[in-house]
């Protein structure tokens, strides 16, 4: 009898003791991990976050060699007539709202505003020496993501204050392009009051980055006095200089790794082959993988790497440049005569007349010779020259001469850069120094992606494109799943 | 009470226990048949012996009026006084019921007579017989409702279990609970024979296990020694040769030559082979990769026990080769086991198990675009076998390459090593009241190492690496769960029986991860592969870690009720709290009911020895399902933060949000209802079981679920949010037959079929109309889709019909333009599903789907004299499979099939035209979707038992040699390796790349014992 009591209160005993075992068993933080209620508490924390929007500039690759193709400087190219379907669709003006790769273009962009806004709208959390400049650069990062998303879809939601919330999607509109642009002058216009003339460090934002961006998106509303102005400004800093017309510089070494973030660098994407990348998240690449996809199919020779042979130069692109024009052996490769040249070895991919081969190169990115890590067709260094010297010129010259503000000053800015090119300097004005202007901004700027947004907003697309129907093809469709996930909140461009 | 009727036995015996003898018998069956094995004891000792094979023992020191008790399994134990006979024979009733079989349900056990949910068991003898490498293969074909796919046919693959379909687009997986504790290491770290019996919770039954138990619950009860039984030594060996069990009909050099020169030539463009008779050669890759491969197991084990303990131990080591890579891809499995069960004091009793598993595999690239079989495939075979390099042969794209040259290139070592076990006391604090307290632990260590060896496939190949590297990966992880629960067994007035469970259970686990990764191994060798030895720095060194924890606190009660040994209740109530949810939803209640009613107690009930036992069943209950990753509901800092900076261009880190996070989430809720018949005919020699069940699953947990772009999930290290938003229903009926007869001494058989029917659809998707998963071919749309209305995970694409014939066929159909390419004669011909008058991406509909609608398993074993023989087989019938290991790239090998192309009008209506143009062939259609009904023939295996006579001479008690082969044959029309193939992924499996397909094994084995 004794026995059994012990027994019955030795398992009272246990019993009591384990069902004191409470609820705060399961309340557990994640162990060493940064929670999103805790961030944002010292200068390092906000340096961090700049560096996680940074990130996102290297995303806009897709923007570059897409917005290339859709222009009628290059075939799409590839492996075959459906090898990456969304270029081949886009080159073939066939797009649709189905397109993944128009999507990659609409989710990098807003990841990169997404990431900036993070740290705009943490902006008071805390005070330190040298807010004021990282704000300001998340500013022109968040300016420059948009800007990107507007010259590509037209109105797209905006929110100011911060991060897009889950369940916004249904409620804040697209906001009118105009609404666009002004949220897109602000944030310029405050990056501008705060940021360093000299960038803190390489690859940030400097006050000219954000002054030219601000120039080119006046430029882009036809605000040329505006325009005009703020690209006045950059080239007044002295700052900059075209590259080649200085001792030591050779103007065809421009877009080798020597000249990255030179004298003509406005504002440049930079990046780096130290880090190994994948096909299953391209945007997580610290490389540049447009460079990949551009190089020669199958390559084997000197000088470059081989690559997949996208973006493709047609012939009456090699054409349109002038004999004597540096320019053209700057952006193009005659894989022909190098291969006889040099004893190099290729291969021939898509033989599709509309977007295959076409025997030419996009030469000022291709893959250069270099230690890069797998896989290496995606982790190529090159820097994307976002904003340049030149480009400042030109746009600068275009306000002057479209503005009817000073068609000297504005052919004075063309010539120094036809000069740099080897060329005659020209003697017109109005509008066949605007032709000239625009003939010469093809030109210069061939294979860097601003070609379709520039015949877009010169209303000279339906020109040159062929296919191309205004006002439909003046931006891209909204991705479907876009139009779904809103319910009914954004309506898709006209047309598509 | 007992304990008095021992004490009078005792004294009795002591006082005249003045004259001890010898006593010796036959035990034998209802069939006056031999039973070998019986145990035979006398009462209150440990004395005792065991009958041999012909059933015949003797029994030394007996006394006068000692109990000689006759016991073994499903027979009737016998008491027999002795009273001073020369010669006892007995022979053994089959226990009234043999439906008195105990079955685990977890925290505790109940008997198959009064079970009132759906629950199947497979016993040590099925086991036996298929003799699998992992356990997981035992449940295929022998439990209804239980489907087993294999991850992989390469060695050490692990077993997909879906129990009555796929209900969830996260993790459908079972809870696999091993001796009572939850076990989280894959099926392939237990040595299958050391597994006395599985059983598997498939209703509402398993709302014990609340939170855990909405995939159905897997049970296994390891093998232990018996009470009274002097050591028995096992030792089972077998060595196996494995080969593929198919290779793809592929086109040789000619054949593949003229096809290429015609799919040119259709382009407009140059023939890539000018002159045909001069190609050298013609590799066979299928050949040249598939090998005979080996494998070899051994297991050894004692059991036996003492009055009051009884232990058992086991060692097992098992080598497999890979049919493909050899070596390069192998498994070895050693594994050790240890438990022990003792009566302390008659009212408490310990037990122990540990069990600890050494795995050592390597692996090659076996799953997916790249993988060494997918290039067997698509590789030219006029290149030569020993062409490394491929620079200067026709391009093959940059994927594929030699497989014999990625084999040799190929260098891993993974070891993972396991300590699991349990420890558990039970007391009885007073009679028919127990306590139970039980500790069960899982301690692992895994080590990955690979090297990727500098090397030059081609140029711009993918594999072609300037730089090699290593990569070093090493994780821990420990659970526990710790469970203390009150058992009381009460009959109260002979005709309530009331079982009562009342308890908690707390489980934690949590692991750690370090990975490392360096460039620079010296002489490019795997031999010095290791981040020391290795001298990459700056960039080439990266390190990265994880930490992961988990915890659940859980209540549960269960009243189990019989009136009258007929009428049967029992209730179920769970509640969990889960550290996985937010402070909004940690706490859930779990409840379910099961019924039954034992129709042939009732007296109405008399059909004679004809039909003996007839059970009615029905349950219903609320089950969870947690198995999402930790702390979805905080938005975590773990992003990835990148940027170049910098003069030098070096790489700078930031932080950045990680996955999009869901404060709301919560866990899963499966509403399972069962309605079942259990019937027993001609002696019980005939089972049925007959179940209808439906499974309604709420609040699907659904990973990574497509968000506007605008959140920027698409940033590095993002990732779309978990959210609750689905519903998936499962409806089916299951019937499992099972007869078994012994005809004669010589003669006895069992022959068992089951066959179950799955509905599953998708009646809710919430925030978006579909989810998609999966892959086809390269820079498609995803092909899968979870879509309301349609079966989980269905394909989605554009339906053909036939092939355009002449340029008017094209011209009077709508444009294919917008797809890519417009069509030509030759092409296939897409099908305008919403009549817009154009062909393109919303044409797609659903062109099939992978879940089987059937699935049914027959199984046949006999034993003839000194002979067994057992075959076991199963089918899936109404399932789909894509076929996607086909490079979309023009210069690429292909499938026989292919000579019988579109050359002309008339010439085929069912395969395109070849061509190197543009065309929309490969857009994914139903072209690519084939049926993947099959019937396999898993297991034959015949046995011979060695006579008497030899056993003698050997000291053996039994000895047996068998043949056996696995995977023996398998009738498909699937054109691919191995209709089984599937990743498992709910959305995105039945997706076929090339599976490295499940070897057929012949197997010459020995068991012997002592």
């Amino acid at each position: 009898m004794k026995m059994k009591t012990y027994k019955i209160y030795l398992s009272l005993f246990i019993t009591t003791l384990l069902v004191s075992c409470s609820d705060d068993f399961v309340q557990e933080e994640p162990p060493f991990q940064v929670t999103s209620g805790s961030f944002f508490q010292s200068e390092t924390d906000f340096n961090n976050a700049l560096i996680g929007a940074y990130d996102l500039t290297q995303a806009t690759y897709v923007n570059v060699i897409l917005g290339e193709i859709a222009s009628d400087n290059t075939h799409a190219g590839g492996e075959s007539a459906t090898d990456v379907v969304g270029w081949q669709q886009v080159d073939r003006m066939e797009h649709t709202p189905i397109n993944d790769n128009i999507d990659d273009v609409w989710d990098f962009n807003f990841a990169g505003v997404q990431r900036a806004a993070f740290i705009i709208e943490n902006q008071d959390n805390i005070d330190f020496d040298g807010k004021a400049q990282i704000i300001a650069e998340a500013r022109f990062l968040r300016a420059y993501f948009n800007f990107e998303l507007v010259k590509w879809f037209g109105p797209i939601p905006i929110k100011p204050e911060g991060q897009f919330q889950l369940g916004e999607e249904l409620s804040i509109p697209r906001s009118p392009v105009e609404e666009v642009y002004a949220f897109i002058e602000d944030d310029l216009q405050l990056a501008i009051a705060d940021l360093a003339p000299q960038a803190p460090q390489v690859g940030r934002a400097s006050k000219a980055a954000a002054q030219a961006l601000l120039g080119k998106v006046f430029l882009y509303q036809d605000k040329f006095d505006l325009s005009a102005q703020q690209l006045q400004v950059v080239i007044d800093s002295g700052q900059f200089h075209l590259f080649g017309t200085q001792a030591g510089e050779d103007f065809l070494n421009l877009f080798e790794f020597s000249a990255e973030n030179g004298p003509e660098s406005v504002f440049e994407v930079q990046y780096s082959g130290d880090q190994g990348a994948g096909f299953e998240c391209l945007q997580c690449s610290e490389g540049n993988v447009a460079v990949g996809f551009s190089g020669v199919r199958g390559y084997n020779g000197p000088v470059y790497e081989s690559g997949f042979g996208f973006n493709l130069p047609t012939q009456e692109t090699v054409d349109a440049f002038a004999d004597n024009d540096l320019r053209k052996e700057l952006s193009i490769l005659d894989i022909e005569a190098w291969a006889a040249d040099t004893g190099a070895t290729f291969t021939i991919g898509n033989q599709d007349p509309v977007t295959g081969h076409t025997g030419f190169y996009n030469k000022k990115y291709l893959p250069r010779e270099n230690d890069n890590l797998p896989d290496a067709n995606l982790t190529h260094p090159n820097n994307y020259r976002a904003i340049r010297y030149a480009d400042v010129l030109l746009m600068a010259a275009e306000a002057y001469n479209r503005g009817g503000i000073n068609d000297d000053l504005a052919r004075q800015y063309l010539n120094q850069v036809r000069q740099r090119a080897g060329l005659q300097p020209v003697n017109s004005s109005g509008a066949d120094l605007l032709n000239n202007i625009y003939n010469d901004r093809r030109l210069e700027l061939m294979g860097e992606g601003h070609r379709f947004f520039d015949l877009v907003r010169t209303d000279r697309a339906s020109q040159f494109i062929d296919g191309f129907e205004a006002p439909k093809n003046n931006v891209f469709p909204i991705p479907l799943e876009e139009i779904q996930f809103s319910q009914g909140n954004w309506e898709q461009n006209l047309g598509y | 009470m007992n304990k008095w009727i021992y004490l009078l036995l005792f004294s009795i015996t002591t006082t005249i226990a003045f004259s001890q003898q010898t006593v010796s018998g036959t035990v034998v069956d209802d069939a006056n048949l031999p039973i070998p094995g019986v145990n035979i004891s006398i009462k209150g000792t440990t004395q005792g012996t065991v009958t041999n094979f012909d059933g015949e023992f003797t029994l030394n020191n007996v006394s006068l009026n000692d109990i000689i008790v006759f016991s073994y399994v499903s027979f009737e134990t016998q008491e027999v006084k002795f009273t001073g006979q020369q010669t006892i024979d007995v022979q053994l009733k089959v226990s009234a019921e043999a439906l008195e079989e105990v079955v685990v349900i977890g925290y505790g056990s109940s008997s198959k007579r009064k079970l009132t949910g759906s629950v199947s068991t497979i016993d040590s003898e099925s086991i036996q017989d298929l003799d699998p490498l992992n356990a997981a293969s035992a449940l295929q074909g022998t439990t209804a409702g239980v489907n087993v796919t294999p991850n992989s046919g390469a060695p050490g693959a692990e077993s997909n279990i879906r129990i009555r379909g796929i209900s969830t687009n996260g993790n459908s997986a079972p809870l696999i609970i091993v001796d009572g504790f939850q076990y989280d290491g894959g099926l392939n770290s237990l040595n299958p024979q050391d597994i006395e019996s599985i059983t598997v919770l498939k209703d509402a039954q398993a709302a014990i296990y609340g939170s855990v138990g909405a995939n159905g619950v897997v049970l296994i009860e390891t093998k232990s020694g018996e009470r009274n039984q002097k050591a028995v030594v096992t030792y089972n060996t077998y060595v196996g040769l494995q080969e593929t069990s198919r290779e793809l009909p592929l086109l040789n050099s000619n054949e593949y030559a003229l096809l290429l020169n015609e799919s040119y030539a259709n382009a407009g463009l140059n023939q890539p082979f000018s002159n045909i008779s001069a190609i050298e050669n013609d590799t066979d890759w299928q050949d040249e990769v598939f090998e005979t491969a080996e494998i070899i197991s051994h297991n050894i084990s004692v059991a036996g026990g003492s009055e009051n303990t009884d232990y058992s131990m086991s060692a097992s080591h098992l080598d497999q080769e890979g049919i493909v890579g050899a070596d390069k891809s192998s498994f070895k499995r050693t594994t050790v086991k240890l438990s022990i069960n003792t009566d302390v004091r008659d009212f408490l009793n310990l037990k122990a198990n540990v069990f600890h598993t050494n795995n050592r595999s390597k692996g090659i690239n076996s799953f997916g675009l790249g993988s060494v079989l997918f290039n067997a495939i698509n590789m030219a075979p006029t290149i030569s076998r020993d062409r490394d390099n491929l620079d200067g042969t026709i391009d093959l794209g940059n994927e594929v390459v030699n497989p014999l040259t990625q084999l040799a290139n190929t260098f891993n070592d993974f070891e993972s090593n396991r300590l699991s076990g349990s420890f558990q006391a039970e007391l009885e604090y007073i009679d028919d009241f127990k306590l139970t307290a039980r500790y069960g632990f899982n301690s692992s260590k895994l080590n990955n190492r690979e090297f990727f060896p500098e090397f030059n496939f081609g140029t711009s190949k993918v594999f072609t690496r300037d730089e090699n590297q290593v990569n070093l990966n090493q994780q821990d992880f420990y659970d526990y769960t710790f469970d203390l629960f009150h058992t009381i067994d009460k009959t109260i007035a002979d005709e309530h029986d009331v079982t009562l469970t009342l308890g908690m259970t707390v489980f934690r686990t949590h692991g750690e991860g370090l990975f490392g990764s360096r460039t620079g191994v010296p002489n490019n060798s795997f031999d010095f592969a290791d981040l020391g030895t290795a001298t990459g720095a700056g960039d080439d060194q990266t390190n990265g870690s994880f930490v992961s924890e988990a915890r659940r606190l859980s209540y549960f009660g269960r009243v189990e009720y019989a009136y009258k040994d007929r009428y049967l209740l029992s209730g179920i109530l769970r509640r969990d709290t889960s550290s996985r949810f937010g402070p909004n939803n940690q706490t859930a209640w779990f409840p379910s009911v099961t019924t039954g009613w034992i129709i042939s107690e009732e007296e109405f009930f008399d059909t004679g020895d004809w039909f003996n036992f007839a059970k009615l069943r029905a349950s219903y209950g609320e089950l969870g399902n947690d198995r999402i990753p930790d702390f979805l509901f905080l938005s975590l800092l773990s992003g990835e933060a990148e940027a170049v900076l910098g003069q030098d261009q070096n790489l700078t880190n930031g932080q950045a949000l990680g996955p999009l996070s869901n404060p709301n989430i919560k866990w899963e809720t499966s509403k399972k209802l069962d309605v079942g018949l259990d019937l027993r005919f001609f002696n019980s020699d005939l089972d049925v079981t007959i179940d209808y069940f439906s499974n309604e699953r709420e609040d699907l947990l659904i990973t990574n679920i497509p968000v506007s772009g605008i959140f920027g999930t698409s940033a590095p290290g993002s990732s779309a949010p978990t959210i609750n938003a689905g519903t998936v229903e499962n409806k089916g009926v299951e019937v499992a037959l099972n007869y078994s007869k012994e005809v004669s001494k010589n003669f006895s058989f069992n022959v068992g079929y089951n066959i179950s029917t799955i509905d599953n659809e998708v009646t809710e998707v919430n925030g978006t109309e579909f989810i998609e998963g999966g892959a086809f071919s390269v820079g498609q749309l995803p092909p899968s889709r979870m879509q309301e209305g349609e079966p989980i995970g269905f394909f989605y694409g554009l339906q053909t019909d036939g092939i355009f014939q002449t340029q008017a066929e094209v011209d009077a159909h709508p444009s294919q333009g917008s797809l890519g390419a417009e069509a030509q004669p030759g092409d296939l011909r897409f099908v305008d599903t919403n009549n817009d008058g154009v062909i393109n991406e919303d044409d797609r509909t659903n062109i099939g789907d992978p879940i089987p609608d059937i699935t049914m398993g027959f199984n046949l074993s006999f034993r003839y004299k000194n002979f067994d023989f057992s075959a076991y087989s199963f089918a899936n019938l109404g399932q789909e499979i894509v076929r996607n290991f086909e490079r979309d790239q023009p210069n690429v090998n292909v499938l026989r099939k292919r000579l019988d192309r579109w050359t002309g009008p008339g010439t085929s209506n069912t395969e395109p035209r070849v061509t190197a143009g543009a065309n929309t062939n490969r857009i994914f259609s139903d072209y690519f979707v084939e049926d993947g009904d099959f019937l396999r023939i898993q297991t034959i295996s015949v046995g011979y038992f060695f006579p008497e006579s030899i056993l003698k001479s050997i000291g053996a008690s039994s000895l047996k040699l068998y043949a056996k082969v696995d995977n023996a044959f398998t009738f498909t029309e699937y054109s691919g390796f191995d209709p089984t193939a599937s990743t498992g992924a709910p959305i995105g499996g039945g997706i076929d790349l090339g599976f490295y397909p499940v070897p057929r094994t012949y197997t010459l084995g020995l068991n012997v014992k002592f």
